[in-house]
């Protein structure tokens, strides 16, 4: 199940002023597999595949870092609040187990 | 002379019981409908009472299925089969041809003698006109292309017609809408018109009239994005009953008595449910 995997949506306010706390919305597809779960048909565990960093950069400076295991679900979807001082890129990266990195960057435009 | 009298009476009796019996038969196979027990509104309001509004939230938020729209769009334009087309090159480069096409089905197919969805008529399309394999249903390529050809027809209000020749098969559909079955015993019917708006253990049950116009939907449940049809699977599922083949003859008629409930209202693919 490649297809599907990896696809990035990431909401910010439409309007907002410079020095407003602003929450940030982040949607990415992927299985999120516990390694737990057991193919119906083969009986075979399905192997562990999740994400397990996430990264957030506000113009190229770490802002901040999660750890996420198995327990968080499929199609992961977070928010966070963000200091919006400065005309920056916001670039988050998601990287799971298999190596494979998602990234996807935004424009911070503070009116 | 009484005795022979009673002996004849005997015959004839035993002689017309089979057809009483066929006429009680005959008056079985009738639809019984119920009333509805609430109407929409009332459920919307017991609904925001007993699971709140959380699940709405979460689809204003963002719809996983979304992101599935752009892999349509990209399969609709993919050249497939042997004779070099895709479906872009029949119904117009953003599919302009398809505009509002998907508020008017499932509908009647002389060419099939049925009643064709859209998932099944992508299907047809695929082997007949662009020689290319049918994609297998509930996958994810069937399912984005359905969704994007779907979200053509997006805020249009769906208008399905059961006049002429779709008539019996949506009197198929509402029989089997009616039709009890499985190990409990049970009817779509019973559910979602009778009991609507009253709980089954932890879940409530809701009226038919929103059933139909927001598939394939992205399901908490599933954790992705599936067709009205495998909602159709996992409902008989819970009655014990054995579920169908996909766009098997029986579901496509069901599906066009469950979107006739829902005319006038206005297509929304993809939708988001718990």
């Amino acid at each position: 199940m490649a297809k599907g995997i990896g696809k990035i949506k990431i909401r910010t306010p439409r309007r907002y002023k410079k020095g407003d706390v602003i929450p940030i919305k982040a949607l990415i597809t992927h299985p999120m597999e516990t390694g737990f779960r057991k193919d119906k048909k083969t009986g075979k565990r399905i192997p562990a595949y999740y994400i397990s960093d996430v990264n957030v950069f506000y113009g190229g400076e770490l802002i901040t870092q999660m750890q996420w295991t198995i327990a968080v679900s499929a199609n992961p979807f977070m928010t966070f609040y963000l200091k919006a001082d400065k005309d920056a890129p916001l670039k988050i990266v998601w990287k799971d187990i298999k190596g494979k990195v998602f990234e996807k960057t935004v424009q911070i435009k503070p009116q | 002379m009484f005795k022979k009298a009673f002996k004849v009476f005997i015959c004839l009796a035993i002689l017309l019981l089979p057809l009483l019996f066929s006429k009680m038969a005959r008056a079985g196979d009738e639809i019984k409908e119920y009333e509805p027990n609430c109407t929409y509104e009332e459920y919307e309001k017991t609904y925001l009472d007993f699971y709140g509004s959380s699940t709405q939230e979460m689809a204003e938020e963002g719809n996983p299925a979304d992101l599935m729209l752009d892999d349509g769009e990209e399969l609709f334009k993919t050249v497939a089969g042997t004779r070099g087309k895709s479906c872009a090159s029949c119904h117009g480069e953003n599919g302009e041809k398809l505009k509002g096409v998907a508020a008017r089905y499932p509908k009647y197919d002389p060419a099939i003698k049925g009643i064709n969805t859209i998932a099944y008529q992508i299907n047809r399309c695929r082997v007949e006109k662009m020689g290319a394999k049918p994609l297998k249903y509930e996958s994810y390529d069937q399912l984005a292309l359905t969704l994007y050809v779907k979200s053509l027809s997006n805020g249009m209000p769906i208008n399905v017609s059961i006049d002429g020749p779709a008539r019996p098969f949506y009197e198929k559909g509402k029989k089997f809408y009616y039709t009890r079955m499985g190990q409990w015993n049970f009817s779509c019917a019973l559910c979602h018109v009778k009991y609507a708006c009253k709980r089954v253990r932890t879940n409530l049950m809701s009226p038919n009239r929103h059933h139909a116009d927001h598939w394939p939907s992205y399901r908490l449940k599933w954790g992705k994005a599936g067709s009205l049809q495998r909602r159709f699977r996992g409902c008989m599922k819970n009655m014990r009953a054995k579920p169908l083949p996909y766009q098997s003859e029986e579901y496509r008629n069901l599906e066009l008595y469950l979107t006739y409930q829902a005319n006038g209202l206005p297509l929304e693919v993809p939708g988001m449910r718990m």
